[in-house]
C-alpha cells in the first residue's frame, strides 16, 4: 500500500482533511468530498442489505453521474468486487456478462429510476483475490471480455498517474470518457484519491465541441485526458472564433493514433499545456508515455515504458526484435489484470514470457509495432482484424460474421477508412439475394441487435452482383469503398 | 405543414443513400440501430437550423427530439410556433 493509502485511503484522507473541497462538478453543480462520502455511505448500506456472500461481485449499471460515482465508491469502500459494463451494451450481452461474473444483483444509482434487473445466478469462476473493478473490453461481437483489476494494481496506477500529471488537492481534471472506461482510473479515480475536482462530461454531449470548450473554460480545467477525436472536436468548434485555453497544463491523448493535422494545431489552443501520447489497454492499463514535441514530424511514437513496465517485441518467427524491425508487442505492467475471467480467452492473451526469459505473466497486445533507427516504437497495425472506431476497439472480421448471419446476405466485407474527424469509419459491402429487398436500413437494424453502436458500419453498400475478390478468392476489402450501391 | 418529405430526403441523402422515401417509416427509431450516431445528431441539428432558419438552443439538444422522422417534424413545428412563426 502506498503512503497515500491508495485509492480508498486517499479518498478518505480528503474526506477527513478537506471535507468541503469540491470533488465533482456536473451541469455546473458541485459535489463536495463530504457530500460524496455521505452518498457513498448510503449506497454502502444498500449493498450491505443485499446479503451478499463474501467476495461475491455485484453488477453496477450506471450512466455517468455523481450518484453513479458514489455507488462505485460504496463498492470500493466495502471491498466489494463490482462489474461495471457499458450501459450501451445490448440487453443479452449485459445479462450474459453479469451471469459470467456471478452477479446475482445489479444495482443502478439511487434516483436513476431503472429497477435493477434480475439476473440468474450462475456457477461462475472464482474471482482473483482482492478484485475491485471488473471492467470489460470493447470487443465488437461475441461477449466483451471481463477484466478483473486487483486493489494493489489500481493503487499503484493512481499513485503513478497523480505524480505524472501533477494531480493533487484542488487540481481540476476533465473526465470525458464514459464511467465504465479504463480512462476513468486516471481522470475520475486518481483525482478523487488525491483531492482534485473532476468535471464530469455528460455522455450525451461528449461530441459537442462547443459544450466541451465551454466546460474547459468555465471550470479552468488543468488536466485533460481523452481520445484524439476530442481534440479534433475542440479545434473544429473554435475554428470561427479562435480561442485559447491557458489553464490546461497537461493534455493527454490515448486510445488511438493522433492525426498529425490535429496535433499541429494543439499548441495554439493549449499554449500552456504539455502534450502526451499514452499507450495502454484495459488489461494492463497504461504502459508507454511519450511527451510530444509538436515540431517533430511524422507519426507519434509510443514513447518509453512507464516505471516498472517491461516490453518486448517479437517477430513473425518468434524471435525478439532488439534493433530496428517490426513485431508484435508484449508488455508486463505493475497495473496489470490477473487475466480475463474466461480461462480460455485468458490463456490466449496472458502468456508466459514468449522466449522463456522470466516467470512473469505477459500480455500479448495484438499490436504490431516498428522499432525505428531512433530506438522508439511506433504502432503499425494489428495482428488481427481489430480497428479503433471512436476509441472503441472493433473487430471487422466479427462484424462480417454478423452480416453473414442475415438470411438475405450472400457475401460481406468490412473495412475501416480514414475519417478526418473521427479517425476511422467502418464501411461494409454486402451482396444480397436478388429480389430480397434488403437495404442498408434493415441491415443496420440487424447489426444493432448484436453489435455495440460503434461497430455498426456507418456506410453500408448493398449490391446485387458479386463483391470484388482478391486473387486468392477472398473479398477484397480494399475495394469496398469504391462499390456503388 | 408537415416537413416529413424534406426530412426524409435529407436523412436518405446523408445516411441511407440506397433507400427510397417509402422504405423509411415515419416512426423508425434512427438512434437505436445506429443510423444516426451522436455526431450524426449534430449534423442533423446543423441542417435543421439552416434549412428551417431555426436556432436550436442547448435545452433542445435532447436526442429524443431527433429519434425519428416524426419526432424531428414535431420538433420543427414546435420550434416554429415558439418563435411565433
Amino acid at each position: 500500500m502506498s503512503e497515500h493509502g491508495g485509492l480508498v485511503g486517499g479518498f478518505l484522507t480528503q474526506v477527513r482533511e478537506r471535507p468541503d473541497a469540491p470533488a465533482l462538478v456536473r451541469h455546473g453543480r458541485e459535489t463536495t468530498y463530504r457530500e460524496l462520502y455521505g452518498q457513498a455511505l448510503e449506497e454502502r448500506e444498500r449493498l450491505a442489505s443485499l446479503g451478499l456472500r463474501p467476495g461475491e461481485p455485484v453488477g453496477v449499471l450506471a450512466a455517468k453521474s455523481p450518484a453513479a460515482v458514489a455507488l462505485v465508491l460504496a463498492c470500493l469502500l466495502a471491498r466489494r468486487p463490482f462489474l461495471l459494463p457499458s450501459p450501451q451494451l445490448a440487453e443479452a450481452q449485459l445479462t450474459a456478462l453479469f451471469a459470467q461474473a456471478g452477479c446475482r444483483h445489479v444495482l443502478a444509482p439511487r434516483g436513476a429510476g431503472q429497477p435493477p434487473r434480475a439476473v440468474p445466478s450462475a456457477t461462475a469462476d472464482p474471482l482473483p483475490e482482492d478484485t475491485t473493478f471488473l471492467l470489460t473490453t470493447s470487443g465488437s461481437t461475441g461477449l466483451p471480455k471481463i477484466v478483473p483489476l486487483g486493489r494493489e494494481a489500481v493503487d499503484r496506477f493512481t499513485d503513478w498517474a497523480a505524480s505524472a500529471f501533477g494531480i493533487g488537492a484542488g487540481t481540476t481534471v476533465l473526465n470525458h470518457a464514459p464511467l465504465n472506461f479504463d480512462l476513468c482510473l486516471l481522470d475520475v479515480w486518481t483525482t478523487l484519491a488525491h483531492g482534485g475536482r473532476v468535471v464530469l462530461v455528460d455522455p450525451d454531449r461528449a461530441v459537442d465541441g462547443r459544450h466541451l470548450l465551454d466546460l474547459l473554460t468555465r471550470h479552468q480545467v488543468q488536466v485533460v485526458q481523452a481520445v484524439p477525436m476530442f481534440y479534433g472536436l475542440l479545434l473544429q468548434a473554435c475554428r470561427r472564433t479562435p480561442l485559447t485555453l491557458p489553464s490546461v497544463r497537461h493534455a493527454v491523448f490515448t486510445g488511438d493514433a493522433m492525426p498529425e493535422p490535429t496535433l499541429a494545431e494543439l499548441p495554439r489552443l493549449l499554449p500552456a499545456a504539455r502534450l502526451y501520447n499514452v499507450y495502454g489497454c484495459t488489461e494492463t492499463n497504461d504502459s508507454f508515455l511519450h511527451e510530444v514535441d509538436p515540431a517533430e514530424a511524422g507519426p507519434v511514437p509510443l514513447g518509453t515504458p512507464l516505471p516498472g513496465v517491461k516490453a518486448l517485441v517479437v517477430d513473425a518467427h518468434g524471435r525478439e526484435v532488439t534493433g530496428p524491425g517490426t513485431g508484435e508487442l508484449y508488455v508486463r505492467t505493475p497495473f496489470q489484470s490477473a487475466g480475463y475471467l474466461d480461462a480460455e480467452r485468458r490463456r490466449e492473451k496472458f502468456t508466459a514470457h514468449p522466449l522463456g526469459g522470466d516467470d512473469d505473466v505477459w500480455f500479448r497486445t495484438g499490436d504490431l509495432v516498428r522499432r525505428g533507427t531512433d530506438g522508439l516504437l511506433r504502432l503499425t497495425g494489428r495482428s488481427d482484424f481489430q480497428v479503433k472506431v471512436r476509441g472503441v476497439a472493433v473487430n471487422t472480421a466479427e462484424i462480417e460474421q454478423v452480416l453473414l448471419r442475415h438470411p438475405a446476405v450472400l457475401e460481406a466485407g468490412v473495412t475501416a477508412r480514414p475519417d478526418p474527424l473521427t479517425g476511422r469509419q467502418l464501411v461494409a459491402g454486402v451482396r444480397r439475394t436478388p429480389g430480397s429487398g434488403l437495404n442498408s436500413l434493415l441491415l443496420k437494424e440487424h447489426c444493432a441487435r448484436s453489435l455495440p453502436r460503434a461497430a455498426v458500419p456507418a456506410v453500408l453498400r448493398v449490391v446485387d452482383g458479386p463483391l470484388p475478390k482478391t486473387t486468392t478468392g477472398k473479398v477484397d476489402r480494399t475495394a469496398l469503398d469504391r462499390l456503388a450501391s | 405543414m408537415s416537413n416529413t418529405a424534406t426530412i426524409k430526403q435529407f436523412l436518405i441523402e446523408e445516411f441511407l443513400p440506397d433507400l427510397t422515401q417509402d422504405q423509411l417509416a415515419d416512426d423508425h427509431d434512427l438512434l437505436s440501430d445506429g443510423v444516426i450516431d451522436s455526431l450524426g445528431v449534430l449534423k442533423l441539428i446543423a441542417w435543421v437550423e439552416d434549412r428551417f432558419a431555426l436556432a436550436v438552443g442547448d435545452t433542445d439538444l435532447d436526442p429524443n427530439n431527433f429519434r425519428s422522422v416524426a419526432a424531428i417534424d414535431a420538433f420543427i413545428e414546435d420550434s416554429r410556433q415558439r418563435v411565433g412563426g
